[in-house]
């Protein structure tokens, strides 16, 4: 994980202070958000994977209900979530062994436009095959 | 730009820091073949459950891949959630019974995910 800016005297609430934050504090901010969201994902998606065991009728029926605009738009921000949380997290490896140290906010700004990409990429597959 | 290297911190061992890293990695390469399978590749963009028992069995390495994907992201997971109650300063007392209830999750989510996968590769043998 990354290193707030400033002492972390609020706890999380810190997380939230647009006071003197600069790209990176809320490069790290929106790590931290989409590493909470995915943890919680995960444990359900492994919940939900557990329908494969109980037959094709129990799980083909949730694949059915995960074809609903509300569940696919949640499935989206697990997209946009993973594909941020994915590449910001290979920024931060790489700097954290010394490499491309200087170039830190060009490689988050690059993390953006490829969690933008991906979105629409994904987005797009997803609307046309349901 | 600030300083944003990741380091551990106070209540992380490095071993703990090294894990969270080196496992984030490998769970991006698996993740990105995962993405493609289920979201893109999938004939109508999700695999039904014939599918899956026929790519698991069709695919050993698949189901090989699927279990260590399990093992990294848990482990990734569970250390990260570790990471960031750090930052809210839990007393040593609330850690310890904290890093007790990880590691009982995490032995539990990587038990149930191993028997989930051969659940599904021996399916209606």
């Amino acid at each position: 994980m990354e290193t707030p800016k400033k002492p972390n005297s609020r706890g999380i609430f810190d997380w939230f202070d647009p006071r003197g934050r600069n790209v990176g504090g809320w490069g790290f901010i929106i790590n931290r958000l989409s590493a909470i969201g995915l943890t919680v994902y995960l444990y359900l998606h492994l919940y939900m994977l557990g329908k494969l065991a109980q037959g094709p009728e129990a799980f083909d029926a949730f694949i059915e209900t995960a074809k609903t605009p509300l569940i696919m738009f949640g499935e989206m921000l697990v997209i946009i979530a993973g594909l941020y949380h994915g590449f910001n997290g290979l920024r931060i490896a790489l700097n954290s062994f010394g490499i491309a140290v200087p170039a830190q906010r060009q490689l988050l700004y690059g993390v953006v436009g490829i969690t933008l990409i991906g979105t629409v990429v994904f987005g797009v597959r997803m609307l046309t095959a349901h | 730009m600030q300083n944003t290297l990741s380091q551990p911190k106070a209540g992380e061992s490095y071993l703990l820091w090294l894990v969270k890293i080196v496992s984030g990695v490998l769970i991006f390469a698996v993740l990105i073949i995962h993405f493609l399978v289920n979201h893109l590749l999938a004939p109508n963009g999700l695999l039904s459950h014939a599918e899956v028992v026929e790519y698991y069995r069709n695919y050993p390495i698949v189901p090989v891949m699927e279990g260590f994907f399990l093992l990294f992201v848990i482990a990734h997971s569970l250390i990260g959630t570790r990471s960031i109650i750090l930052d809210l300063r839990p007393s040593a007392g609330l850690l310890k019974v904290l890093d007790i209830l990880f590691i009982a999750l995490g032995l539990f989510a990587t038990g149930y995910g191993i028997w989930l996968l051969f659940a599904v590769i021996n399916f209606g043998l």
